[in-house]
């Protein structure tokens, strides 16, 4: 469903993403962990097609970023990291310019907008103004938009970011429930956010992959060191990112 | 929490219109939502009938000639007005990022846009018409110079709509974009009046640089054309070329530059 070969991204003589490579199948949800400015954000940028990559190549669900961007934007749902959301628009129209533009019309169409407003409990804000909600609201506004179409690969950049604790644990909940038949890839800086979600962690540092490994297998390498996965993370990014 | 209902990926594909209709549906909300609409429309409208009046008290004649030709000086100052947020709020809000990771091409962005902007320059227009009516109650104007000059004016706002949606495009300054659009504006209206012509061919005779200027590049002497009645292949040609250049240079800019 995912697949990134070789990808860089350089920005003038910065390498923000160099060489990644790994694939994400359909079922699988991965977390994507890494300090700020590790190139998380770039990566994602780079597979929603809102960033070309300076090389390698990136599939999602058959179709190429730069060569079939429409195809891949279709079977796309992404949550920016700054969710920008038009903040003049009531969310009611928000969701229904969103629904619009993805061709979405008749049964299917009042099925979908029911379906996210239920899972994201969109129903008290629906007829308010985007700009009068709170972050808690903004940020499942941003996951309803991202889900509206049913995408088949889903992309979250920090998406728990502003939620208070409840709303974390119902989104963890909600993105589990996303799982079947769906890669599903979501980034964040927080070790303990990621492995509550995640089978599989991806570790980023310097724009670097450090690490693509089950979180059962770190959870054995944890025991078998006498450590915490924590421990054995930063064990990789002091060993092969050169971190102190 | 219950299954999704799948659908499949052909039913959520952006169907080519549909597309940018659903943008310039977004971008009318919009202008009416913010009050922009009512605001300059109001505006223009009051400045535009107060000309024809001064005009028409003065000359006693039964045209629209003299409103006509007062237009290349208003709608540099309203049209950049109407097109300055278009994509300069969406760059600075980082919405660009979530409408351009939308199932779009570029370019349906662009016309959808330019689209809504039309519209409510259409509305401008559709608020000086009580002078045409005005006009035939008191006498017999010649129709079908009105009418060419109406289409003629619509096009130069098709021209200085895209030129306006270009220059967004370029910033994230909505302020900058007016300012910008504005004097680009002028300079295309202006480089075409008589006066300015024979001030800039009278500082070089032999090149006769004024003349060049406006044979080449100001849209004056285009509607002028319209305005007089005349409504000539290569006057059409210059409107539908400009706009499209422009149209295409802003998708181009979307395109390429993205952060």
């Amino acid at each position: 469903m995912i697949e990134v070969e070789r990808v860089s991204k350089h920005f003038g003589p910065v390498k923000a993403v160099d060489d990644v490579s790994f694939t994400i199948e359909a079922g699988e949800i991965v977390g994507f962990l890494g300090p700020n400015g590790a190139g998380k954000s770039t990566l994602l940028k780079m597979m929603s097609t809102w960033l070309p990559p300076t090389s390698g190549a990136i599939r999602i669900h058959g179709y190429e970023v730069t060569q079939d961007p429409l195809g891949v934007r279709q079977s796309l749902g992404y949550l920016p990291e700054h969710n920008a959301l038009y903040e003049g628009m009531r969310v009611a129209k928000f969701l229904d310019f969103i629904a619009d533009v993805r061709g979405l019309s008749g049964a299917v169409r009042r099925e979908r907008f029911s379906w996210v407003v239920e899972q994201c409990s969109l129903e008290p804000v629906l007829h308010k103004w985007v700009s009068e909600c709170s972050k808690g609201f903004r940020q499942r506004i941003g996951v309803a938009a991202a889900l509206l179409h049913d995408p088949s690969v889903i992309l979250l950049d920090e998406p728990t970011h502003g939620l208070d604790p409840l709303q974390v644990v119902a989104f963890r909940n909600f993105v589990k429930k996303l799982q079947a038949g769906r890669a599903i890839l979501f980034s964040s800086h927080i070790l303990a956010e990621v492995l509550s979600i995640s089978e599989r962690i991806l570790v980023i540092h310097h724009g670097r992959l450090l690490e693509n490994a089950r979180v059962k297998d770190l959870e054995k390498r944890a025991v078998e060191g006498k450590k915490s996965v924590e421990d054995v993370i930063l064990d990789v990014v002091r060993e092969k990112g050169g971190a102190r | 929490m219950n299954s999704s209902p799948r659908s499949t990926a052909n039913a959520s594909r952006a169907r080519g219109f549909a597309g940018t209709l659903a943008v310039t549906r977004r971008e009318i909300g919009q202008y009416f939502d913010s009050k922009i609409a009512y605001v300059f429309t109001i505006a223009f409208v009051l400045l535009a009938n107060t000309i024809f009046m001064n005009e028409f008290f003065l000359t006693g004649n039964v045209d629209m000639t003299g409103f006509f030709e007062q237009m290349p000086l208003l709608l540099p100052l309203f049209l950049p007005a109407l097109t300055m947020r278009l994509y300069a709020e969406e760059r600075k809000s980082r919405t660009i990022e979530l409408l351009l990771t939308l199932p779009l091409r570029p370019i349906q962005t662009v016309l959808g846009k330019v689209l809504a902007a039309l519209f409510v320059f259409g509305l401008f227009l559709v608020g000086t018409l009580p002078i045409v009516v005005m006009l035939l109650s008191l006498g017999e104007p010649d129709l079908g110079q009105i009418l060419a000059a109406y289409l003629g004016l619509f096009l130069t706002g098709a021209f200085l709509i895209a030129l306006g949606t270009f220059v967004s495009a370029l910033s994230s300054d909505q302020i900058v974009t007016f300012v910008a659009t504005s004097v680009a504006a002028y300079l295309l209206a202006l480089s075409g009046h008589e006066r300015v012509v024979a001030v800039l061919d009278g500082l070089a005779p032999s090149l006769a640089f004024g003349s060049l200027l406006r044979d080449a590049f100001s849209l004056t002497p285009h509607l002028e054309a319209f305005v007089r009645g005349v409504v000539s292949l290569q006057s059409c040609v210059y409107f539908a070329g400009m706009t499209t250049l422009f149209l295409w240079l802003t998708a181009h800019v979307l395109e390429r530059h993205r952060e």
